[in-house]
């Protein structure tokens, strides 16, 4: 109940937000662009179309998450906003998961809106979309929710500057997870290599949430690969949250 | 049971650098008894508002304890009781003031016919219902006030915890929030302010505490507080022949003259009394008898030189 009242405004605040509208325009544009490229590989096109497009409803879903979400416990210090709030009886994991809940919400109605306008796309195109395409969608969701729990995280420690650089660093090196151990031969044997591997090990490799090139193709992925990532997804979502839960918990606001 | 009570309370900030910082609170003990207005008088940054945060569960205090009703604020459920205006408080710019006090209605996990029930109630006592669907971020300083207060009384507290709820406002307005405070006492309420307008809290508090430097130097009964010391009574007296007044002055603490006579202070009533029985009988008439009190602002200038 209370988590639900944070979690339903946050998202009626997210909606007012100007950055997302931006966001959707450029998305959208994107989308309805990729016909350009396609053009060039003749008979190409409806595949380009979709891989470009999910790349789009990635990346721009990406770019949400972080500009929106790492402002998200910030601003309502910043505003004091949370002074009300938080004096009421109701303990300050629950403030967190509601803030969280409004940003899922809001993905899922951002993605969905992006997936619906490819699909639409490609079908005007002669092209159709098989269970693949959506699975893809599916992971790239489940890839935001990560990152916004990373992005809840910052924002309750951090300014939403620096919290925004974390997250976008985290991503960039989350989809590259291999250029940290595969590593030139001097590093051998230093520190740096040392950092790098356990950065390797703690951060999450998100090409897992990666099959827009098998839904592009219309390559069957087994869904028992979609529960496994969903399910690796979701236990470093749930540790980010309970990370920004305890951090949270004895901040002075 | 008191309705708040703290025992050595301290808080030390943490700096962003690592620099030490001076305790903003420092072994602060003191207790707010059930139905009582207590009025929480410091200046600026003796520890006022920090010592509310932590009462609220804003802010962790560092040493010491506090306890609301008999519960530790350390634990959740010592807010139920609570209900909190921040010092210029802060809500959603985009709600209008039912969507607000519907949002703090379903934090409190009130159902839909409850916060119905609220609105109606709260809306009537803060004057709310022609700018029910005026969003907040129109409002002036005053309304501000109003809706913070309407969303303090969400819920129905046992205690407000009211930071400054007077500044900022004008006449009427502080005089609409003092009628307030009055009325909630009336209806069973602890009401617990910090203030630094003197006026505001002589007229309405039952007990004050003075807070300087994050220390409580004095706590009690106004009437306590400043009667400790001996009474002065003045009086002015005019048509007194020279003589006369040449003895008056000599009995007098002080004298001196103005536009409506001549000024005598002295030490007790009974010197004052037998001062004007002379006086009459000499022909000269009595124009006002004063019993002179120390004002609440003397006591709060002479708690703060006490201190430094
Ligand atoms: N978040 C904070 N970090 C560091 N120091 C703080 C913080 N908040 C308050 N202080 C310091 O604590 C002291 C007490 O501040 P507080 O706000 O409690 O005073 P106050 O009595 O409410 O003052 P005012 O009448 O101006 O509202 C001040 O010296 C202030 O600088
Ligand atoms: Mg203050």
């Amino acid at each position: 109940m209370r988590i639900l009242a944070v979690a339903q405004n946050t998202f009626r605040e997210a909606v007012r937000d100007k950055v997302l509208y931006v966001l959707l325009f450029f998305a959208a544009s994107t989308i309805l662009g990729s016909k350009a490229l396609g053009w060039i590989s003749i008979g190409q096109d409806v595949k380009i179309v979709k891989d470009i497009s999910l790349a789009a409803v990635s990346i721009f879903g990406v770019l949400i998450a972080i500009f929106v979400g790492t402002s998200l416990v910030y601003k309502e210090i910043d505003k004091r906003t949370i002074y009300t709030i938080i004096c009421r009886p109701m303990a300050r994991w629950e403030f967190i998961a509601g803030k969280y809940l409004g940003m899922a919400l809001l993905l899922a109605i951002v993605t969905a809106v992006m997936t619906l306008v490819t699909t639409g796309y490609v079908l005007s195109l002669g092209g159709s979309v098989d269970a693949t395409f959506f699975q893809a969608v599916l992971l790239i969701y489940w890839e935001l929710l990560l990152i916004t729990a990373l992005a809840v995280l910052m924002s309750s420690v951090t300014s939403p500057i620096l919290g925004a650089l974390i997250v976008f660093s985290a991503f960039v090196v989350g989809h590259a997870t291999t250029i940290l151990i595969d590593l030139p031969d001097h590093f051998k044997g230093t520190w740096t290599e040392f950092v790098l591997t356990c950065v390797y090990y703690v951060i999450p490799n998100l090409s897992n949430f990666n099959i827009r090139a098998e839904a592009a193709n219309g390559v069957a992925v087994a869904p028992a690969y979609v529960l496994w990532a969903m399910a690796y997804g979701s236990v470093y979502t749930i540790m980010l949250l309970v990370l920004a839960s305890l951090a949270f918990e004895d901040k002075d606001v | 049971m008191d309705a708040i009570s703290t025992l050595e309370l301290g808080k030390t900030y943490r700096s962003s650098l690592l620099r030490a910082l001076p305790p903003s609170l420092d072994g602060l003990s003191l207790s707010v008894h059930e139905n009582e207005v207590f009025g929480f008088l410091g200046r600026n940054g003796a520890g006022k508002t920090t010592t509310i945060k932590i009462l609220c569960g804003l802010v962790r205090q560092t040493r010491g304890e506090a306890y609301v009703l008999g519960t530790s604020v350390r634990k959740r459920h010592a807010r139920r009781h609570i209900g909190y205006l921040p010092e210029n408080p802060y809500f959603y710019e985009y709600l209008t003031p039912r969507e607000t006090l519907d949002f703090y209605g379903r934090l409190h996990g009130l159902g839909a016919r409850e916060r119905a029930v609220e609105w109606d109630k709260v809306s009537e006592l803060l004057d709310l219902r022609d700018i029910a669907s005026q969003r907040v971020r129109e409002f002036s300083k005053g309304m501000r006030q109003r809706l913070g207060f309407a969303v303090a009384l969400v819920g129905d507290p046992k205690v407000l915890i009211l930071d400054e709820p007077m500044s900022g406002l004008d006449p009427l307005g502080r005089r609409s929030i003092r009628e307030l405070i009055l009325r909630m006492r009336d209806e069973k309420k602890t009401i617990f302010f910090s203030s630094h307008v003197l006026g505001d809290v002589e007229q309405i508090c039952d007990r004050v505490g003075i807070l300087v430097k994050g220390r409580l130097t004095s706590q009690g009964r106004i009437d306590e507080l400043l009667g400790k010391q001996d009474n002065l009574v003045e009086v002015i007296l005019t048509g007194l022949p020279a003589g006369v007044l040449s003895e008056l002055e000599a009995r007098a603490l002080s004298a001196r003259l103005s536009e409506a006579g001549h000024h005598l202070t002295f030490r007790d009533k009974q010197a004052a009394n037998e001062a004007v029985r002379l006086a009459l009988t000499q022909g000269g008439s009595l124009v006002e008898f004063t019993p002179l009190k120390e004002s609440l602002e003397d006591h709060f200038v002479k708690a703060q030189e006490m201190i430094s």
